[in-house]
């Protein structure tokens, strides 16, 4: 280009090669970035200073390329700078992302159009700000390295002009057919778009079938409404308006449909600003110790059969204590509840019958039919349907049950009845019913298309597979189960060349609209056509109110019930497995999310791995112990898996955890875990009766991030009972009481300006450990891998500690307690660091120059709390590129040698500090939210300046039951916890 | 028996040296080391030596291209071996300085045998147990941030913390005995530059020997600049392990939040100081035969030293156990309920076993005096003060304030590569110091061979003048 022509600037040109000398030298974009920035007028009245200011920064931008080696890049300045986007400065975008059954609301934040971070949607009834730990992991999904970023076909990878000519080719031989033999697999759908587009389709394609499937859905729920009220129905449950809970195998606050919602309101009723307040009361009954379970003031474990009896003797001792259930006397009589202890029979009920209309009972998915109708019934006959629960039609209403579906597709593959089958999503050939066998019936359609994300397990078994979309990079809308309609906005170009389902159903359906079009079009039928009514709907994300139809009090149809209620209970004397939802992977689609295979499980704390969960006694029947290998049988049907001892698990149950072992589609899961779901039978999907577990050769080593589950007798996650609470307010202080001495030094005077801190009230963290994902997701935070955690060199910033407390190792009670740096005003790792690379800021925060950090470790050893992480080894090598997209630019990204840990989100606060003082105000209380808090469903974490009287925090400071974690030691910490109270039913004792 | 003995056992005293040394079997004897072929046995313990020293080039090249995860530490063990190493090291470091200065103002004559050889391990010593600390770091490459460099950023490292001192302290000393240690080698480099053939020799020594020619006042300033030195060193060999059990005794673990530490380091850094000093000078004395310089005298009052130091650190072991229980502090107790019975209960026990129940087999003169008994002790202690440090630091780091965060150390082969490397540095610096430098001080030697000392008073009484006894007393 200008070989001969000298650069603009005067200054030489310099290359390393031929072929850098030979184009335009990046040394001439560097000086017109400073030319930009002094301005051209300026540059025709040069005086000395500009002169110097200019040729010492040509100088440096030459000398820089001089000395460092770095891969030659393009700058390509926009031709037309966008509006709205500031680098460096965040945007944030509504979108709404699905959650098993139910739709969540987001707030997106985005960097120069990178979404980075997913936060609730305040303003989304399902959410309302909170999130769950899958939610906060979504965005890795969206930058996984392993998605599928072409066509292929066998395995070869195929141009997408090559895929259309076959699709053109396969439609117009199925129109002649009126569509006999098409088949269409999707996940149960909750998007108006998609129901629209499927009647396109099958407009189009007459005989064409829609089928749906999803390994973890909610079938019984809708079967108990049917049993119950004759109809499917959603159970939207009101955990804000109950006192009194009573979850039968029901993991509410973590796993079922609904849980970020459920958290909120079960949280809501766990708040106490004094001792005076009230608390809601949780009994649960379940067979393995779930999230939900580890929150109950009473809990009682129970094999999954035998909780139905349960049940049924419950609505006996209701109808003894004055809550007759109408037309259902008979078939709740004479059940098998030998073995529960007496009072929750009679102390349930009777709690339950003294609370009509405040109470509810809810049931887990896992359990069947009846015991769902037979709750709606107790429900119903204690008041509470319309008050603490109601029902809405589902937003699909024709949907058939989704084991029914898949059983009904497969057979019809074997039976060559299907011709082409369409796979939207999901993963058949990993997670349907094992019996069926899905992955062999493929080989019988004559033609079958996966569209999934990952060439996974399915997409192997295909003829072809094209790359689906992320939610967070197409259009689409979805329904919550209340009916509130929301837009899934695309907060970024599809990172590969991938098709939603909605663009595939279009096709399908010869429409020629795409994405936006498509859901617009849904919005225009909806009354939504103008465009700025379409504009608003997209800012906020969601409609403004729920459109179902809510049922509150709904006619029980006791006859029908009570012949379900009648059919024998499956529970035997044998042992049984409960295949249960992981807390983590879900049902196997997040299996390769880093962030959630190395987060500690909140039960077992197990990363990277699952486990066969045993009683301790049925461990100890079988002589085994934690890490050694068994072969779980079920029929025909084997597993060889690690056992587990989990404190809490019904004996005579094991629990297997769902979605590990997966083998195709992603390069972060290998060896992690095992796959459970060959032992899942379709006429077994939840609980298997009459499974074996044999000890077999061998272990294997599993890694935890906390392997002492005792507190040691120590005051570490305090707690105490409501009634011990209202005797002593200040127990937290009793406990761990505060340090009267001083330092020998001088102390810092923290009474001016603002100063930062938290709360964190252990009554509210239900141990979901979505905070744990939201800080890593915000601060950059690496994965280490199962190896580097076994050595002890996870790097979470934040860590959920759990412990058991009690002496009975099958009724332990759980206290969980979030730990971040507790930036203790008299930090013992600020003193000992020899280049005070830590130190304290004059807002109280414990400040990490990583630049200055020459990792002695030493302010490691010295923290009391252990939150300090060092970076043994270059965690942050060879990270894809599409992964470095979700990195939160205001975080340092951390090399090898230096520690890091918590840092209450310093960089949200010096955010809000630049939009403060650009607005000529102080940072009012609200402003800085830290990303754990704001992930919290809860509520449970308050931050602020503690020096304004009126922050939330300082109200939280105040509340009586706080107290300083290790306060003793002197620290001073600026993180304070409430104390965790208990609500156990005085007469339950005994 | 000459006659001039009789009036030394008549006072009380006995000779340090056999009655046929004198000045030129001196001479000979310790500079023929020098100028001879080494002998087979030495090529043998320089290759082995040497095959550590490469073990350790392979180590730290490894960990400085891994990072620290290449070692075992993790958290909450964020120190290990390494620090485990570096305070054992600066342990046996210390024998140097205090058979040197302490026992030079104490008029220890016996001290002139092994003061050398003692030197010349502390130096190597330290050597190791710098090495230590400065390969510990995340990012070796900005170790100098810890010294106090003016810089435009203001940034001074901070005095409040321990490990600064730790720099300071460690500098200060491994100065102070490079000086103290090459001082006392210069008049014997002339004597060694004298005795040369070669002119290469000549040159060598002759540089070294800074033109030391033995006149009056060359003596005077020497022995001035001698025990300013050793006036200079003797706080440093009570500040150094002071200042490293700062380390620990500053924090805020239990375990290591204590007030005993200092003067229990100390102890301990003397004890095994001489445990190396005596298992070198046995291998030394074998292989060179040097039985004369190098007596059975001087091997036992280095193991009543041992049995001193070994029995002081015994008693800080359960004096440590006594304050955790009266402390009633619940953290403190279970960190020493967990060192004898926890994970780690062997390193406890091991420790235990080799530092405090060894060294009183010296109480038996039968004991004190067998080299092999003696030898296989000092192994023993210098094992077993290697596991004080391990159980000091490990053992409180693994198990400390919050369960959640408890966790396991174990070493990995790059750590154990470190150590026996650095065994290797300090071994082969030890053979080539014993292959070209004289290994005894031979002029303080000669000042104790009888008639050494200028008298007026007479052949009879020319042993003791009085101010300058040729001769250990006994009460001394």
């Amino acid at each position: 280009m200008n070989k001969e022509k000298p650069s603009r600037s005067g200054s030489k040109i310099f290359w390393r090669s031929l072929e850098e000398k030979a184009q335009a030298t990046s040394t001439e974009v560097g000086s017109d970035v400073v030319k930009a920035t002094i301005g051209l007028g300026e540059l025709n009245r040069l005086n000395r200073r500009n002169f110097l200011t200019l040729s010492g920064a040509i100088g440096t931008l030459a000398g820089i390329e001089g000395c460092i080696r770095r891969p030659a890049e393009k700058i390509l300045p926009y031709s037309q700078t966008p509006a709205d986007v500031n680098p460096g400065e965040a945007l944030h975008y509504a979108t709404v992302l699905r959650r098993r059954e139910e739709s969540v609301g987001i707030l997106a934040t985005c960097y120069e159009g990178r979404p980075t971070k997913l936060e609730g949607n305040p303003d989304h009834p399902t959410s309302q700000g909170g999130t769950d730990l899958l939610l906060q992991a979504e965005i890795l999904e969206l930058y996984d390295p392993d998605r599928a970023r072409t066509p292929s076909k066998g395995g070869i990878e195929k141009s997408y002009a090559a895929f259309d000519a076959m699709l053109d080719d396969e439609l117009g031989r199925l129109l002649g057919k009126r569509g006999a033999g098409l088949r269409i697999l999707s996940q149960p759908t909750n998007s108006p778009s998609f129901m629209r587009l499927r009647q396109r389709v099958m407009q189009r394609f007459p005989e064409a079938r829609f089928h749906n499937y999803a390994p973890v859905n909610d079938d019984n729920v809708r079967a108990g409404t049917s049993a119950a009220f004759g109809r499917p129905l959603e159970v939207l449950p009101r955990f804000d308006q109950a006192k009194v809970v009573l979850a039968l195998d029901s993991d509410f606050l973590m796993t079922e449909t609904g849980a970020v919602q459920a958290a909120r309101q079960f949280g809501a009723k766990r708040h106490l600003d004094s001792a005076a307040g009230e608390m809601n009361r949780l009994y649960a009954v379940e067979p393995s110790l779930s999230v939900t379970g580890s929150n109950a003031d009473h809990r009682l474990r129970l094999k999954a059969s035998a909780i139905g009896e349960y049940l049924k003797g419950l609505a006996a001792e209701l109808a003894a204590a004055g809550v007759p259930i109408p037309g259902l006397d008979a078939a709740v009589r004479g059940a098998k509840v030998e073995g529960i202890p007496e009072t929750w029979l009679k102390a349930v009920a009777k709690e339950l019958a003294s609370h009509r209309g405040e109470s509810l009972v809810v049931v887990g998915s896992r359990q069947p039919a009846a015991v769902h109708g037979l709750a709606h019934a107790i429900n119903r006959a204690l008041g509470n349907s319309g008050r603490t629960v109601s029902y809405t039609a589902p937003a699909d209403a024709g949907a058939r049950p989704s084991l029914e579906d898949i059983k009904a597709l497969t057979a019809d593959m074997v039976a060559g009845k299907v011709d082409t089958l369409i796979i939207l999503g999901g993963n058949p050939v990993y997670d349907a019913p094992a019996d069926l066998g899905f992955g062999e019936a493929l080989n019988k359609v004559n033609i079958s298309l996966a569209v999934t994300s990952h060439r996974n397990e399915t997409a192997d078994r295909t003829d072809w597979h094209l790359p689906r979309a992320h939610e967070l990079e197409s259009w689409g809308d979805q329904l919550s189960r209340a009916g509130r309609y929301a837009i899934q906005q695309p907060l970024i170009a599809a990172l590969f060349d991938s098709r939603s389902d909605l663009d595939v159903l279009a096709a399908l359906a010869a429409s020629e609209q795409r994405g936006q079009a498509l859901v617009r079009e849904t919005a225009g039928e909806r009354g939504i056509a103008e465009e700025l009514a379409w504009q608003h709907l997209v800012q906020k994300g969601a409609d403004e109110r729920d459109a179902a139809q809510i049922f509150g009090g709904l006619p029980i149809q006791a006859g029908s019930l009570a012949q379900v209620l009648s059919a024998p209970a499956g529970g035997g004397e044998g042992l049984e497995a409960v295949f249960l939802t992981d807390n983590k992977l879900f049902d196997g689609r997040y299996t390769n999310n880093t962030w959630l295979l190395e987060l500690p499980d909140p039960m077992t704390r197990i990363t990277w791995d699952n486990a066969a969960l045993l009683s301790p006694a049925g461990a100890k029947g079988l002589g085994v112990n934690n890490g050694d290998m068994v072969r779980v049988s079920a029929g025909d049907a084997s597993v060889e898996m690690a056992a587990w001892i989990q404190p809490g698990m019904a004996d005579g149950t094991v629990g297997l955890p769902l979605g590990w072992g997966r083998r195709k589609g992603g390069s972060n899961f290998h060896g992690a875990g095992f796959d459970v779901y060959p032992l899942r039978k379709s006429d077994a999907a939840d609980i298997v009766q009459n499974v074996t577990v044999e000890k077999i050769r061998g272990s294997y080593s599993l890694s935890q991030t906390q392997d002492h589950d005792s507190m040691e007798g120590r005051p570490l996650a305090v707690d105490a009972t409501l009634q011990e609470y209202r005797e002593t307010p200040n127990f937290g202080q009793f406990a761990s009481p505060d340090m009267s001495a001083g330092p020998l030094w001088q102390t810092q005077d923290y009474s001016q300006g603002q100063q930062w801190g938290m709360v964190i009230d252990l009554n509210g963290c239900i141990g979901c450990s979505a905070c744990a994902v939201a800080c890593q997701a915000e601060n950059n935070v690496p994965v280490v891998g199962k190896e580097q955690v076994a050595k002890g060199r996870e790097m979470h910033w934040l860590r959920l500690d759990r412990y058991y407390v009690g002496e009975d190792e099958n009724e332990p009670e759980v206290a969980y307690q979030p730990i971040g740096c507790q930036h203790c005003e008299e930090a013992p790792c600020e003193n000992v660091c020899p280049v005070n690379a830590t130190s304290h800021s004059p807002e109280g925060l414990n400040d990490i120059a990583y630049n200055r950090c020459i990792g002695t470790r030493y302010c490691m050893n010295n923290c009391p709390y252990k939150v300090r992480r060092f970076n043994f080894l270059n965690f942050n090598l060879d990270i894809p590129e599409t992964r470095q997209m979700q990195h939160n630019p205001s975080v340092t990204v951390r090399f090898r040698g230096v520690i890091e840990k918590c840092s209450y989100c310093v960089q949200r606060i010096q955010g809000a500090r630049i939009v403060a003082s650009r607005e000529g105000r102080e940072i009012a209380d609200g402003d800085v939210v830290a990303a754990c808090q704001q992930a919290c469903p809860t509520g449970a974490i308050a931050f602020g300046n503690i020096n304004d009287p009126n922050s939330a925090v300082s109200a939280k400071r105040e509340v009586d039951r706080n107290y300083g974690l290790l306060s003793d030691v002197g620290t001073r910490p600026r993180t304070r916890f409430l104390g965790k109270i208990r609500n156990p039913n005085p007469e339950m004792k005994g | 028996m000459s006659a001039a003995s009789t009036p030394i056992a008549a006072i009380g005293e006995t000779r340090l040296l056999p009655e046929h040394v004198d000045n030129a079997l001196i001479s000979e004897q310790v500079s023929r080391v020098t100028e001879t072929e080494a002998p087979l046995g030495w090529w043998i313990y320089f290759g082995i030596s040497l095959m550590g020293l490469g073990v350790l080039g392979v180590s730290v090249s490894y960990l400085f291209w891994e990072g620290i995860g290449a070692w075992g530490n993790n958290s909450p063990a964020g120190w290990a071996w390494d620090i485990t190493n570096f305070v054992w090291w600066i342990g046996i470091g210390h024998a140097g300085t205090l058979i040197s200065a302490i026992l030079f103002l104490f008029r220890q004559r016996w001290r002139t045998s092994v003061n050398r050889f003692a030197e010349a391990m502390t130096i190597f010593a330290v050597i190791c147990a710098l090495l230590f600390p400065s390969i510990h770091v995340g990012r070796p490459w900005h170790i100098y941030y810890t010294l106090p460099l003016p810089n435009q950023m203001w940034m001074w490292p901070n005095f409040k913390s321990p490990l600064l001192w730790d720099v300071f302290a460690v500098s200060t000393y491994f100065t102070v005995s490079l000086l103290f240690w090459y001082v006392g080698l210069i008049p014997d480099l002339a004597t060694v530059r004298d005795r040369a053939k070669s002119l290469t020799r000549k040159r060598a020594y002759g540089a070294f020997a800074l033109g030391w020619r033995g006149s009056n006042r060359h003596w005077r300033n020497y022995e001035r600049a001698y025990l300013i030195l050793a006036a200079l060193s003797t706080p440093l060999v009570l500040s150094v392990h002071s200042v490293v059990s700062f380390d620990f005794a500053t924090s805020v673990m239990p375990g290591w939040h204590t007030t005993i530490f200092p003067p229990y380091f100390v102890a301990g850094a003397v004890f095994s100081g001489f445990a190396m000093v005596m298992t070198l000078m046995i291998i030394a004395r074998q292989v060179y035969d040097l039985k004369d310089l190098m007596t059975m005298k001087h091997l036992e009052n280095m193991n009543k030293i041992m049995l001193v130091t070994g029995s002081l650190v015994g008693y800080a072991y359960s004096m440590e156990f006594f304050i955790a229980w009266y402390s009633g502090n619940e953290y403190e107790r279970y960190v020493f309920i967990n060192r004898a019975t926890g994970p780690y209960w062997w390193a406890y026990w091991w420790m235990v076993t080799c530092n405090v129940i060894s060294p009183q087999l010296f109480w038996f003169k039968r004991c004190r005096t067998s080299i092999p008994i003696m030898f296989a002790i000092s192994i023993l202690i210098n094992i077993g003060m290697w596991f004080e440090r391990f159980v000091i630091i490990v053992t409180s780091l693994h198990r400390d304030y919050l369960p959640s965060s408890w966790g396991y150390f174990s070493p990995t082969i790059v750590d154990i590569g470190c150590f026996v490397g650095s065994l290797g540095l300090f071994f082969t610096a030890f053979a080539l110091f014993i292959r070209w430098l004289p290994q005894i001080a031979m002029f303080e030697v000669k000042a104790i061979v009888p008639g050494s000392q200028p008298s007026h008073h007479g052949p009879s009484h020319h042993e003791a003048p009085a101010g300058a006894p040729a001769l250990a007393t006994k009460e001394a």
